[in-house]
């Protein structure tokens, strides 16, 4: 596909050619920069396994994403999802003392539910009011950050006083590791059980047709008989619950514990994720481990190259301007 | 693919000269080489002073108003601002030159499609081109429209411009053209002075053979199938107000009427993508008033939308996928493919490939993909609006046939149309609509062309 080979084409671009340029910038050979970026992500087991499970962190909030955007919806609130996913997740599994083979399901539904809740609101004020779901994702994600906050430190609290996590979950309630003595757990098998979940809903089902027919020809869908309205609401609910089902892999797998700041923004960076990987579930696998490989060898990237970390986020950044900006363009110019 | 091979074209100043061809024949394509838009492979092009080009599909920004629009990019400035003055008089003053009143304050947006036509038009004739190019100029304009619209382009090509009509109606070629160039796949296949062809002969020569007839009509049962009673609606500007009328199956039903006056009310409200007020019974049980387009479907109701390309189609998906639309419920996955082939095979869809992107279709290959799987669950009532708008001879014949063997076969079809050899051609009745009220009626037999031509103007 043109498009595609084209889109791929600009994030190459970007990432070693504005790379390049930054690592000049600070002194740095690019090819020194880029050797320890490449060497930090998959130099040791280690590292191939911090890489996958930054991959995995990035994987949910962009299939999440990505089933909003091809709805038609630009929701780029996966952050607040994310986070609100994570707390539900952490506080139920550090409140109810459950049995193993229960815990980890239900912490993770809690999880989902909370995220797909969240989701839900722009899509009710979409589908009722008309409202943008842009604006109102964004300014969600602000209140999902001091939601969570309030609910961590005050009526909510497990914790310390003041303390901005939840207890800890017992171990009942951790996800079974992938590599021991890493991050690197389950979710990664069950974040990719999903990519291929969502593909199979968004081509082969009735509801992904329809879903695909509102964001791609929405008032040719409406005559047709697709309810936009109930499409928008639904979309923007299952994106909400696949993010916060990712909020609730890391507290469960990672942190074993919630904590406010458990995203670096991973829920803003899946919008690039989902935007190079063309909106395709298994593209945005992809995608998602190239920009995990970005996120952890960023880290080895500064310490032997010393190329500030940064780097990475002005090329993620750059990458979302780049396709991002184009589609928002060329839907306002169908509209 | 090829759409334009070694195809020579010479225009001289003061002619109206007509290029006509079937659908993909390379005409548009011809006339985009011309003006600088598409790259030839090989020839070249040679105009003496500016090239003009009007688009079938109006290219202006809706939000803004006439002046800006006729002078976007050439305002004239007083240092960093724009002379709104001075604008303002230069496109009053180009529209007074050339007797195309409009109102240079005016919003584009809320100006009806002939003062749209009108802008654009003023558009090209401020950069005072010596080649004015019309990709289907009259596709969206009323018979009085139409008229006035010519008497512009008479008059410019009387100023020396040299004018190219891109076209397939060949009564306004007959009527306006000195010269016709005919094209068929990419080729010139006749030439001739206006004056010593006919509309037949040139149409034969479009298709390649003989134009192909209608099809028959069949007596059917006309049992009660739709009953209208005080039925009025809203569909943005468009009003309906108090209109009365019946269907029956195996009746083709046309409604006359000049666009904008209450037709996308009526379909919208049978449509269901309206609410309405007053009565509507269908096969013994009434439409709810707030029913959805699915409830619609469920009883049998499909319409072909005025506006294919926004209505009806997802440009980006195949054909396979768009013969679904509207069905998605109903027809299981597996036999998407067998159904889109029905509908390539049945209307002659080319390329006939059920994995083809719509969008890059031509328009009379999409418009037989609308009509075709409309036509494909066997509906009972079909609100067809404009089906054939801004397609060929050939294409808009399948189409008629296609409608007329669902009328043989028991449908009933409510055909809403700005042609009126269209609703000629096809309605057992024609009812008038103007400024949104049934104006008259006249059964097949007893058609009344000046009578109708008349209470469409809004003269009772």
């Amino acid at each position: 596909m043109n498009r595609t080979a084209r889109d791929l084409l600009i994030v190459v671009v970007l990432v070693f050619g504005v790379g390049s340029i930054a690592m000049l910038l600070a002194h740095v050979s690019p090819l020194d920069g880029f050797g320890a970026l490449f060497d930090g992500a998959f130099g040791t087991r280690s590292e191939v396994a911090e890489t996958l499970t930054q991959a995995t962190n990035l994987l949910f909030p962009a299939l999440g994403v990505a089933i909003a955007f091809r709805a038609g919806l630009f929701n780029i609130g996966a952050e607040g999802q994310l986070l609100l996913g994570g707390f539900a997740a952490g506080w139920i599994g550090a409140e109810l003392p459950l049995p193993g083979y229960v815990a980890i399901p239900l912490v993770l539904l809690a999880g989902a539910l909370a995220g797909g809740a969240w989701g839900a609101i722009p899509g009710f004020l979409r589908a009722r009011f008309g409202a943008n779901e842009v604006i109102a994702t964004l300014m969600l994600n602000v209140v999902a950050t001091l939601l969570a906050t309030y609910l961590v430190t005050g009526p909510l609290q497990q914790g310390g006083a003041g303390a901005s996590e939840t207890g800890v979950l017992p171990k009942a309630a951790h996800l079974p590791d992938l590599l021991p003595g890493s991050h690197l757990t389950s979710a990664f098998g069950l974040a990719l059980v999903l990519a291929f979940v969502l593909r199979w809903v968004l081509q082969r089902t009735v509801f992904g047709y329809e879903l695909r027919a509102a964001g791609d020809a929405p008032e040719a869908a409406r005559r047709a008989g697709i309810d936009l309205g109930r499409t928008a609401l639904v979309a923007m609910a299952l994106s909400g619950a696949v993010a916060g089902l990712g909020g609730a892999t890391i507290v469960t797998g990672e942190l074993h514990r919630f904590n406010t700041g458990l995203s670096p923004g991973y829920g803003f960076i899946a919008i690039a994720v989902a935007l190079v990987g063309n909106l395709d579930p298994l593209w945005i696998v992809v995608a998602s481990i190239a920009f995990g490989m970005l996120q952890s060898g960023g880290i080895a990237m500064q310490a032997e190259a010393g190329v500030p970390r940064e780097v990475v986020s002005l090329v993620t950044g750059l990458v979302i301007l780049a396709l991002a900006g184009r589609r928002v363009v060329a839907s306002r110019r169908i509209a | 693919m090829q759409a334009v091979d070694g195809v020579d074209l010479e225009l001289h100043p003061g002619e109206i000269h007509a290029l006509v061809g079937e659908n993909g024949a390379g005409k548009s394509t011809l006339a985009a080489i011309a003006y600088g838009a598409v790259r030839a492979d090989d020839g070249t092009v040679e105009a003496a002073g500016v090239v003009g080009l009007v688009h079938q599909h109006f290219k202006l920004i809706e939000r803004l108003r006439v002046w800006e629009n006729v002078l976007l990019n050439r305002e004239p400035r007083r240092g960093w601002s724009i002379d709104v003055v001075a604008a303002r008089a230069r496109v009053r003053a180009l529209s007074e030159s050339y007797g195309l009143a409009v109102d240079p304050d005016a919003i584009v947006e809320t100006l009806p499609v002939g003062i749209k036509q009108r802008v654009e038009l003023l558009r090209e004739l401020d950069r005072e081109p010596s080649v004015l190019l019309l990709d289907e100029p009259t596709a969206a304009l009323a018979p009085s429209e139409i008229a006035a619209f010519f008497t512009t382009v008479q008059d410019l090509a009387r100023r020396g411009t040299a004018v190219l009509v891109v076209t397939h109606k060949l009564a306004e070629v007959i009527a306006y053209s000195q010269r016709v160039t005919v094209m068929r796949a990419g080729r010139v296949v006749a030439r001739h002075l206006t004056a010593e062809t006919s509309a037949d002969e040139i149409a034969r020569e479009m298709v390649g053979g003989d134009v192909p007839a209608l099809a028959a009509r069949a007596a059917t049962s006309n049992a009660p199938l739709l009953e209208v009673r005080g039925l009025s609606a809203q569909s943005g500007t468009s009003l309906l107000s108090d209109a009365t009328f019946s269907i029956g199956a195996g009746e083709i039903v046309g409604v006359a009427g000049i666009e904008g006056n209450g037709q996308s009310a009526l379909a919208d409200a049978l449509a269901g993508i309206v609410p309405f007020e007053g009565a509507i019974d269908f096969g013994g049980a009434p439409l709810r008033p707030f029913d959805t387009p699915a409830d619609r479907l469920k009883r049998g109701i499909r319409v072909i939308p005025q506006d294919r390309r926004h209505e009806a189609l997802v440009l980006d998906w195949n054909v396979r996928d768009n013969v679904a639309l509207g069905r998605q419920r109903t027809l299981p996955r597996r036999d998407f493919d067998a159904a889109a082939r029905v509908v390539i095979d049945r209307f002659d869809v080319r390329p006939p490939d059920p994995d083809a992107i719509a969008g890059a279709l031509s328009g009379g290959n999409q418009q037989k993909i609308v009509v075709g799987r409309t036509l494909a669950g066997d509906p009972k009532l079909v609100v067809a609006y404009q089906p054939t708008r801004g397609i060929d001879i050939g294409a808009a014949a399948l189409v008629q046939s296609r409608l007329i063997e669902a009328r043989n076969a028991g449908a009933g079809v409510l055909l809403i149309s700005f042609e009126l050899d269209e609703i000629f051609a096809l309605a057992d009745r024609v009812l008038v609509i103007a400024n949104g009220i049934f104006a008259g009626a006249f059964e097949r037999a007893a058609i009344d062309r000046g009578r109708i031509g008349a209470l469409m103007a809004g003269n009772a």
